[in-house]
């Protein structure tokens, strides 16, 4: 369950942003997870609401953009994105290395001021 | 007037800053003292403690070794260092399936620094969480044993692709299981080109030597013009 101390980290993240801004209302918070990262989106979509119950960040949608790897083709040379891969789309080689896909962002929040 | 507006504050922030703030500044604590530090990182019962008794056995008095134990509950892994005669400090995450940074740094302060030379961090088993939190080490390690079975590093990418070193362990099971270790290799490799690979039996002591050798050029590269009294 580690997406429970990440909706958590999120929630306080933008509460700050939104205290700074005085902000009477959240409306919306955009993240950016990598597909390494492990995480049902679903699970941190609803500990996020759970835990924004009672502050100005209730009801607000959290808008998770996930962010494929890179595949890169030794033999081929192709490159494309994808969930994950082990061996090449194109040419069905394992001779592949992988890039990206760890991201762990809050890309932007959107506030009632 | 219209006292409502809305706006949109682009944050572009790591969720995770307040532990990368933490765990760089345990990184400079240790820099300063020319502390090599290890974060080691498996599955429950990989053999991570029999494989850090070895080192302190091998490395002896001169290693200057401190270890710093996380377990859910229980303080039996430290019991088993304390025997060792070296540095230990056991961490209870309780509801935490990882060690996080403001806990080893609560742990650091209880422990004489001057004194050490390594430090190695035995993490919580788990192959998922710890790899997400950096603990300010300078090596992070993965260990798998050959009965977890050899899909691993597909099932658990990223803390193949964030670690330097991968162990495979329990290479003495190896008649008895079956474990593609190429495979495993070539997996790791995949998401991680520049990781390196042993493969060790601590019970049996095979294959140990090329890791302690690693080690050791570690210890000494890190502690290079560090003052000994
Ligand atoms: N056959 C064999 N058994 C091993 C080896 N290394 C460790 N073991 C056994 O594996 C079991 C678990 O070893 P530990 O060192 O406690 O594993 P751990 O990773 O520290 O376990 P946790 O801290 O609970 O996650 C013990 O029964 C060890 O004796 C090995 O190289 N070969
Ligand atoms: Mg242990
Ligand atoms: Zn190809």
């Amino acid at each position: 369950m580690h997406e429970l101390g990440i909706a958590g980290e999120i929630l306080s993240v933008i509460l700050t942003e939104a205290a700074r801004h005085e902000a009477k209302k959240v409306t919306e918070v955009t993240v950016r997870v990598g597909v390494l990262r492990g995480i049902v989106t679903e699970n941190l979509r609803f500990l996020f609401g759970n835990l924004a119950g009672d502050t100005i960040a209730s009801g607000a949608p959290l808008v998770v953009e996930e962010e494929p790897v890179v595949i890169e083709c030794g033999k081929c040379g192709e490159s494309e994105t994808a969930a994950m891969a082990w061996e090449c789309p194109s040419c069905k080689c394992p001779d592949i290395a992988v890039r990206g896909g760890d991201s762990l962002s809050i890309v932007s929040v959107e506030l009632d001021v | 007037m219209i006292s409502c507006a809305e706006m949109k504050v682009p944050l572009d922030r790591s969720i995770q800053q307040s532990a990368e703030d933490t765990a760089r500044a345990i990184r400079g604590l240790l820099a300063a003292r020319k502390i090599l530090s290890i974060n080691l990182i498996s599955s429950p019962g990989s053999g991570k403690t029999t494989l850090v008794e070895k080192m302190i056995e091998s490395f002896g008095e001169t290693g200057r070794i401190a270890v710093v134990e996380g377990d859910i509950e229980t303080d039996i892994d430290a019991q088993r260092i304390r025997k060792h005669g070296v540095q230990v400090c056991q961490i209870n995450t309780r509801s935490s399936c990882h060690i996080q940074p403001a806990q080893l740094v609560r742990a650091l302060e209880g422990m004489d620094l001057d004194a050490v030379d390594v430090l190695i961090v035995e993490n919580v088993g788990n192959l998922v969480c710890p790899a997400e939190v950096p603990l300010g080490e300078d090596v992070r390690v993965v260990l798998l044993s050959v009965t977890e079975g050899d899909e691993k590093p597909l099932k658990y990418p990223l803390v193949f692709k964030t670690s330097d070193i991968l162990i495979i362990t329990k290479t003495d099971l190896l008649p008895y299981v079956a474990f593609d270790t190429e495979a495993v290799r070539r997996a790791a490799r995949t998401v991680n080109p520049g990781i390196e690979i042993f493969e060790v039996s601590a019970t049996r002591g095979d294959g140990l030597e090329p890791l302690l050798s690693k080690i050791e050029a570690l210890r000494a590269e890190k502690a290079r013009g560090k003052g000994r009294a």
